[in-house]
C-alpha cells in the first residue's frame, strides 16, 4: 500500500493533529486564567487597562508618569496634580485590584520593561517589592521632609533601614461597627473587653439561634493577623534581609487561637466566608450584629445596605486588658515609586503631592474615594472627624475611626504575603466548615510558611 | 472508511510506482507544493508548542528564591516533586476523576449517538444541537453557572434535594464536591462525544446491519454486538482524547472555590497546583518543572489507551 516514509510522516502528522486537537478538547485549556482565589491573588487583569487621566491629553513637552491605581475616583487627584504641574503629566490607569496588580508588577519587573513609574500598593505588598530591590528609596527625594505629617505606625510601615520605600497614603484603623438597632433589641451595649464580647455573643446567640454577634472569616489572612496584632500575638518578625521570625504556635497566639474556637465551639460567632457578599447581607439584615471593621469598611459595605442604612454606628474596639487603649489596622495603601522608572524624581514628586497635601486629601477623602488618611493633618482636623455619611445616620463614626489609629503596634509584614494569604485561604478555610479547629489551623499555617520560607532561602527562626 | 479524524490517502503516490524516478522534476514540484500547504501548520507548532515546552523544560532546571536569585539546579525540582505528597495526591484525584467520568460520560454518548442514528427521537438533528450546545459554552461560564445552582445556601438543586427529602445537602461539600464536577463534565462533553460516535455509526455499513436484520437479531444485539464494535475506533480515540482533558482539569474547581471555601485546596488538582505555584508562589521553575512531569503522566496513561487498540489488532 503506503511505503514507510509516507505511512510513519502520516502517524507522525496525525499525532500532531491530535494533540492539537486534544488541546482544545481538554476541559481546562480551553480558557485563559479565570478568576483567581478570594484572596485576591488573581492574575485576570488584562493588559491594556482604560486611561483614567493624562494619557492624550498630556503635552509632548512634559515628563510622562505612568501611574497605577485602583482606588476609585482617584483620577481627580490626578487631574488636579496634571493641572498644577505642568511640566509633568501623569496617565492613570487600573490594572486591577490588589493580587492582580502585584502580578503584572512583579512579571514586568522581572521581565525588565512595562512597570509604571508609581502604583498603588499595599502595606502588607512592600516587603516583598523591597527585598526584590523592586522600589526606589525615597529619602534622595525628599520624603523625611514629611515625615511629621503622618501616623507613626504608616510611617514605620513604608520605611526599612533608613530608607523609606513608599508615601503611605489611607490605611484603616478597626473599630467595632455595628447596627445599634440589632445590638438594641438584644439588650447589649458596645463591648469594652473581650471577654465581654464573649459573653454578649453567647447573649445574643441564646436569645435568638438565628442570629449572632460577629462573624468569624479566618481565611481572610489579613483581617486575622491584624486582630492578633492587637492581642499582642503578631505572627511574623521581619526588618528587611533574609532573616525571618515565623510564631503561629506560641502561647500568646495559642490563647488567641482558643479564644475564637471557644466561640464557633459554643455557635456564639458564625464562620461564613466573608469573601462573598453574604456576609455583609448577614449584616444587613441583621442575622450579625456587628463586625470587626476598618475605617474603609463602611465605603464597601455600603453597597449591600437596603434595610439598615442610617442605623451603623462605631465604637472603640474590644481590649485584652480592660481599660487598655490598643489599636489595629486593616489595609491600607501606599504610593512607591519603582526601580524601572526613567523619571524617578518626578514619580517621586507626584506621589509625594499625592500622599502629602491638603489639595491632594481634599479631593480624595470625599466619595468615590473616602480615602481615609494615615496624613496627620487631615485626620485629625475637625472637618474630618464631624464628617457624617449616610448609612451612620448623624453619628460621627470617624471621631472613633481617628481615635483608634493612634495606639496602633507595629505589624512586620514578611517579604512573601501573597503566597501566604493563598495558603491561608486553603489551611484556614476547613475552620469555616468546621472540619479542624482554629488551633490545628495554626500548626498547619505554621508548617507551611516555615517550610515555603525555607524554601525561598531565607534564615528561619520560630 | 472508519469515523476516525484522520485517514490516510489511499491512492497510490508517485513515488510507488517504477516507471517514473523518484527525484523527476514533477515529483519535486509535488513535493514543493505539499510542503507548502504543511508549512503553515509546522511553524505554529513550532512556534506554539515546541518552543515553550523547550523553554519549560529550561526553565525547570533552574531555582528561583527571594533571597539567592535564580540558580542552577539541575534535576533538584524534579526529585522534589517526585517525593510531593501534595502533587501525587492531585494526580490521584484527577485519575479517579476521569475512571468515573469518562466512562458514564461515553455510555450516555452511545446511547444518545444510538438513539439518533436509529432515528427513534423525533426531531432529531434538534436535538443533535441542543445537545452539542454545552459544548459550545465556555467552560468557565458552566462552571459558573453549575456553581449557581450547586450554591449551598440558596441554589435551586439545594431546593430540590430538600423536596425530595435530603435535606441540608451541599453539593459542593468536600464529599460531594468531585461527584458534582463529575455531573458538570458530563453535562459539558456528552454532546461533543455523542456526536463524534454519531458520525462513527452514520458509517457502518449497511449490508452488515442488514444481515442481521434478516438473521432476527433481537435489536439490542445489533447495537451491542454488531454496531458498537464497529465503532471502537472512535471510542478508543475518544477515550485517548477525554483521558488528556480530565487529567488536566482546572477550571471548574477554580471557579467552585468561590462557591465553597475550604473544600478546593491548592493541590486539588495538579493543574491548580502548578497554577497556584507559578502565580502565586512565584516559583516559576517548579511550576514548569510540575508541568514537564504532568505531562510525561499525561503521555504515558493516554498512550496505553492506544496500545489498548493495536493489541486488538487495528493497525496492521
Amino acid at each position: 500500500m503506503l511505503s514507510k516514509t509516507r505511512r510513519i510522516t502520516a502517524g507522525v502528522a496525525g499525532a500532531a493533529a491530535i494533540s492539537l486537537l486534544a488541546a482544545c478538547s481538554s476541559s481546562g485549556s480551553s480558557s485563559t486564567a479565570a478568576s483567581g482565589t478570594s484572596t485576591g491573588a488573581s492574575a485576570s487583569a488584562s493588559a491594556s487597562a482604560t486611561v483614567l487621566a493624562g494619557g492624550k491629553s498630556c503635552s509632548s513637552s512634559s515628563t510622562p508618569v505612568m501611574f497605577w491605581a485602583w482606588v476609585p475616583g482617584i483620577s481627580r487627584a490626578v487631574t488636579e496634580f496634571n493641572k498644577t504641574h505642568p511640566s509633568i503629566c501623569v496617565t492613570l490607569e487600573d490594572p486591577g485590584a490588589g493580587g492582580a496588580e502585584y502580578t503584572l508588577l512583579n512579571n514586568a519587573m522581572k521581565a525588565g520593561s512595562g512597570a509604571p513609574d508609581v502604583a498603588e500598593m499595599e502595606f502588607d505588598e512592600l516587603p516583598s517589592f523591597i527585598i526584590q530591590k523592586y522600589v526606589e528609596n525615597l529619602v534622595p527625594y525628599g520624603a523625611n521632609n514629611y515625615k511629621s505629617d503622618f501616623a507613626p505606625w504608616a510611617w514605620s510601615q513604608v520605611s526599612q533601614g533608613g530608607a523609606v520605600y513608599a508615601m503611605p497614603s489611607d490605611f484603616g484603623p478597626m473599630a467595632f461597627y455595628y447596627d445599634q438597632q440589632t445590638l438594641a433589641k438584644y439588650k447589649i451595649t458596645p463591648p469594652a473587653t473581650w471577654a465581654q464580647v464573649a459573653t454578649d455573643a453567647a447573649s445574643l446567640h441564646k436569645q435568638n439561634s438565628g442570629a449572632y454577634l460577629l462573624n468569624l472569616s479566618p481565611n481572610d489572612l489579613q483581617w486575622l493577623m491584624d486582630v492578633m496584632g492587637q492581642a499582642g500575638a503578631w505572627p511574623f518578625q521581619y526588618s528587611g534581609g533574609s532573616n525571618v521570625t515565623i510564631n503561629w504556635t506560641g502561647p500568646a497566639q495559642e490563647k488567641f487561637a482558643a479564644y475564637w474556637q471557644n466561640l464557633i465551639n459554643s455557635r456564639a460567632v458564625s464562620t461564613v466566608n466573608d469573601a462573598g457578599t453574604e456576609v455583609n447581607t448577614n449584616l444587613d439584615k441583621g442575622v450579625t450584629a456587628a463586625a470587626i471593621d476598618s475605617a474603609w469598611a463602611p465605603s464597601y459595605f455600603v453597597a449591600d445596605v437596603k434595610q439598615s442604612m442610617g442605623q451603623w454606628r462605631a465604637a472603640p474596639l474590644p481590649q485584652w486588658t480592660s481599660g487598655a487603649d490598643v489599636g489595629a489596622d486593616w489595609g491600607g495603601s501606599t504610593y512607591p515609586v519603582f526601580t524601572q522608572s526613567k523619571h524617578p524624581a518626578q514619580a517621586a514628586e507626584f506621589s509625594e503631592w499625592l500622599t502629602s497635601t491638603d489639595a491632594s486629601w481634599n479631593i480624595v477623602k470625599t466619595p468615590p474615594s473616602s480615602l481615609f488618611p494615615t496624613y496627620l493633618p487631615t485626620l485629625n482636623s475637625g472637618s474630618f472627624t464631624s464628617l457624617t455619611y449616610p448609612i451612620s445616620g448623624t453619628s460621627q463614626p470617624n471621631q472613633v475611626f481617628s481615635a483608634a489609629a493612634k495606639n496602633i503596634p507595629a505589624t512586620p509584614w514578611p517579604p512573601f504575603m501573597t503566597q501566604a494569604l493563598t495558603q491561608a485561604d486553603t489551611t484556614f478555610g476547613g475552620v469555616l466548615s468546621g472540619k479542624e479547629t482554629m488551633q490545628q489551623a495554626f500548626a498547619a499555617f505554621q508548617t507551611a510558611e516555615v517550610n515555603y520560607a525555607k524554601a525561598q532561602g531565607f534564615d528561619v527562626s520560630t | 472508511m472508519s469515523g476516525t479524524a484522520i485517514s490516510a490517502p489511499t491512492r497510490p503516490t508517485q513515488g510507488e510506482s517504477r516507471s517514473q524516478p523518484r527525484h523527476s522534476a514533477f515529483a519535486r514540484r509535488r513535493d514543493r507544493r505539499g510542503s507548502a500547504f504543511v508549512s503553515p501548520f509546522l511553524l505554529a507548532f513550532l512556534l506554539f508548542m515546541i518552543v515553550p515546552l523547550g523553554y519549560a523544560i529550561y526553565e525547570s532546571l533552574f531555582t528561583s528564591r527571594l533571597i539567592g536569585g535564580t540558580v542552577f539546579s539541575g534535576f533538584s525540582n524534579y526529585s522534589q516533586i517526585l517525593g510531593s505528597g501534595m502533587f501525587w495526591s492531585g494526580v490521584i484525584r484527577v485519575i479517579i476523576f476521569g475512571a468515573i467520568q469518562i466512562p458514564v460520560m461515553l455510555i450516555i454518548a452511545f446511547f444518545f449517538a444510538t438513539a439518533f442514528d436509529l432515528g427513534v427521537a423525533r426531531f432529531g438533528r434538534f436535538f443533535r444541537t441542543i445537545f452539542f450546545i454545552p459544548f459550545a459554552v465556555p467552560v468557565v461560564v458552566s462552571a459558573l453557572m453549575w456553581g449557581f445552582l450547586f450554591e449551598p445556601s440558596y441554589g435551586p438543586f439545594v431546593h430540590l434535594a430538600s423536596a425530595l427529602g435530603f435535606h441540608n445537602t451541599n453539593f459542593l461539600s468536600s464529599s460531594l464536591m468531585l461527584p458534582s464536577i463529575i455531573v458538570i463534565a458530563i453535562w459539558e462533553w456528552t454532546g461533543y462525544n455523542s456526536l463524534i460516535l454519531y458520525t462513527a455509526l452514520k458509517s457502518v455499513p449497511r449490508d452488515i446491519v442488514e444481515a442481521a436484520i434478516l438473521d432476527d437479531t433481537p435489536l439490542w444485539k445489533i447495537i451491542l454486538k454488531v454496531k458498537l464494535p464497529m465503532v471502537r475506533p472512535a471510542i478508543v480515540m475518544l477515550i485517548f482524547l477525554n483521558t488528556i482533558g480530565a487529567l488536566q482539569l482546572f477550571v471548574e474547581p477554580l471557579i467552585l472555590n468561590n462557591y465553597s471555601a475550604g473544600v478546593i485546596s491548592l493541590n486539588w488538582t495538579p493543574v491548580l497546583y502548578i497554577y497556584n505555584t507559578s502565580i502565586n508562589d512565584a516559583q516559576y521553575n517548579l511550576g514548569a518543572a510540575m508541568a514537564v512531569v504532568l505531562g510525561l503522566v499525561i503521555v504515558a496513561i493516554s498512550v496505553t489507551s492506544l496500545l489498548f487498540r493495536r493489541r486488538k489488532g487495528e493497525f496492521k
